[in-house]
């Protein structure tokens, strides 16, 4: 246990030292959510349960994004760098056990994602008057739970396929930007052609969205076909994770 | 009393693609011991280490490391090693204490964290990020990680590669320290003089197996023969030196003359600058050193890599 939070200590230390990583991660949901609030402002859109103002789906939106770049993005960075380098490499060959530095990775990206949430809350609350129904907090603590938890596990089996350090922030990014446009991230669903909603809602962060959009809009109803969803997508992260995935360089 | 060896091994075989890289290779490593694993790039210095270390597999062969076979131990084992691979890199944003810190957590048994860094030498560096570290700086850290779990036996894969002379001198100290604890080290290397400087005993490969294996001084007597070394004087080529009993090595201006008829050929070397009224600049006798036995043992360089 102690060596998990140490592992956890130094993963976490590492993430907030690095720029990029804290950049798309913390500061670019919270930059997007001013930006579109200013340009937009208090826009009434379509939402589960009657019209709300468009902040109300974007907090949401834009939390998913925050856990999203922690919990896939920089995770799925820092495994492929953490392996090119031979860091893992070393650790595999000292007593630790492998799940030490795939929890602490998981662990580590978990608290940032929780981190970002608590953050658009309290942007959410008081600069645009977005109120979560208390009720309904543990939704939207199960919601962030399963989805970084699901999101680690695609992470991990993306850097099963990444070859090179290089690629990996390219690769990652060029799979979540369409996946925030067509999810409810920057539009509205509202304004999607309902084919493109469809598709969507059986991709993994759509579900999200409407996950963390749930205690925001009480009257919607329960969102279980979603959580099962985005369950569903972080059982087959884990099984193709940990058939394909290596601790060793390319070059090895 | 004799302790059991800290490493043995018999018939080994390790084959890639069909072509065997490993080709029945015997070794034994006595527990204290120094050894310096030499061979060309290719013979399968890397291989074999790797193997030894319980990162890859064998396909025939014996293998006992500390007890155990390396194919099939676990963590209990891996605590008493040591590993400084090849390459590898540390997290560049943590600084030297963070990484050791953390490193200490994975073993039962760890050597205190300052007590490491100044075994290595970075008690300046302590607080330095990984990302601003020299070379050779990067290099101690590796090896502070392979000690951090106090070993009892330590691998140290080509770790002065890319170092120079003063960084050289400094992590020999750090071995030589080590060595006197009573830690076996397992050393690979390009180098001659780190061998020499380092090792109790001599193990060259060549071709999958060890061709060679003693102290340097026995290797070096093994040999046979005495050396003469000059260097070409200004004007001299080397079409100009006379007969000798076997014809010299030049690389540079530097002559060397392996011979088993030293007297001789030294008399008809000197009366050779004599009559033409030359000197032979640093000229000088003596046995063949450990460079000549690899060259003489090691066999024509292989192409390609660092397997």
């Amino acid at each position: 246990m102690s060596m998990l939070a140490a592992q956890v200590r130094a993963d976490f230390t590492a993430f907030r030292r690095a720029p990029s990583a804290l950049f798309f991660t913390v500061g670019l949901p919270v930059i997007f959510l001013v930006l579109f609030e200013s340009i937009f402002g208090e826009q009434m859109v379509p939402g589960a349960a009657g019209q709300v103002s468009l902040a109300t789906l974007q907090v949401p939106g834009f939390m998913v994004m925050g856990v999203v770049s922690a919990s896939f993005v920089s995770l799925c960075i820092t495994m492929v760098n953490r392996r090119e380098a031979g860091v893992f490499k070393r650790v595999r060959g000292t007593p630790a056990p492998a799940w030490v530095l795939i929890i602490g990775q998981v662990v580590t990206t978990l608290v940032i994602g929780v981190l970002m949430v608590v953050v658009m809350l309290i942007i959410g609350r008081y600069a645009y008057d977005v109120r979560v129904d208390m009720a309904l907090v543990p939704w939207l603590v199960l919601g962030v739970l399963v989805g970084a938890i699901a999101f680690s596990c695609l992470g991990m089996a993306l850097a099963a396929f990444v070859p090179s350090m290089e690629s990996a922030a390219p690769i990652a990014n060029l799979i979540v930007l369409p996946l925030y446009f067509i999810s409810g991230v920057f539009v509205p669903v509202s304004e999607l052609p309902s084919w493109l909603a469809t598709f969507a809602s059986w991709l993994p962060i759509r579900p999200f969205v409407e996950m963390l959009s749930y205690p925001y809009e009480p009257g919607a109803a329960v969102p279980w076909a979603a959580l099962g969803v985005v369950a569903a997508w972080g059982v087959l992260g884990l099984v193709v994770a940990s058939r394909f995935f290596r601790w060793t360089p390319r070059r090895d | 009393m004799s302790a059991p060896p800290a490493i043995a091994v018999s018939g080994l075989v390790k084959e890639y693609g069909g072509r065997r890289v490993i080709d029945g290779l015997d070794l034994q490593v006595r527990t204290g011991e120094v050894l310096a694993f030499l061979g060309r790039n290719g013979a399968g210095k890397t291989t074999t280490t790797e193997i030894l270390e319980g990162y890859r597999t064998r396909d025939a062969g014996e293998v006992t490391v500390l007890g155990e076979d390396p194919a099939r131990a676990g963590a209990r084992w891996r605590a008493r090693l040591g590993i400084v691979l090849q390459e590898s890199q540390p997290v560049p944003t943590l600084t030297v204490r963070e990484i050791l810190r953390l490193y200490a957590a994975y073993f039962p048994n760890p050597r205190p964290v300052d007590e490491v860094i100044h075994l290595v030498g970075l008690d300046e560096k302590a607080g330095e990020r990984a990302a601003r570290l020299s070379g050779g700086q990067l290099r101690r850290l590796d090896v502070g990680v392979a000690l951090i779990g106090a070993p009892d036996l330590l691998f140290l894969d080509e770790p002065t590669t890319g170092f120079d002379a003063d960084a050289r001198r400094q992590f020999w100290d750090v071995i030589q320290g080590l060595r006197s604890t009573g830690t076996t080290i397992f050393l690979t290397t390009h180098y001659m003089d780190e061998a020499q400087a380092l090792a109790d005993r001599v193990a060259i490969l060549r071709e999958g197996r060890v061709a060679a294996l003693g102290t340097p001084s026995e290797l070096q007597a093994s040999l046979g023969g005495v050396e003469i070394r000059f260097e070409l004087p200004a004007g001299v080529a080397r079409a100009d030196l006379p007969a000798l009993s076997v014809a010299p090595r030049v690389d540079g201006p530097h002559v060397t003359v392996s011979t088993e008829h030293a007297t001789a050929d030294l008399a008809v070397l000197c009366a050779w600058a004599d009559g033409r009224g030359i000197d032979l600049p640093s000229l000088e006798v003596g046995r063949p050193t450990l460079e000549d036995v690899f060259l003489a043992i090691a066999g024509d360089a292989a192409p390609g890599g660092t397997r």
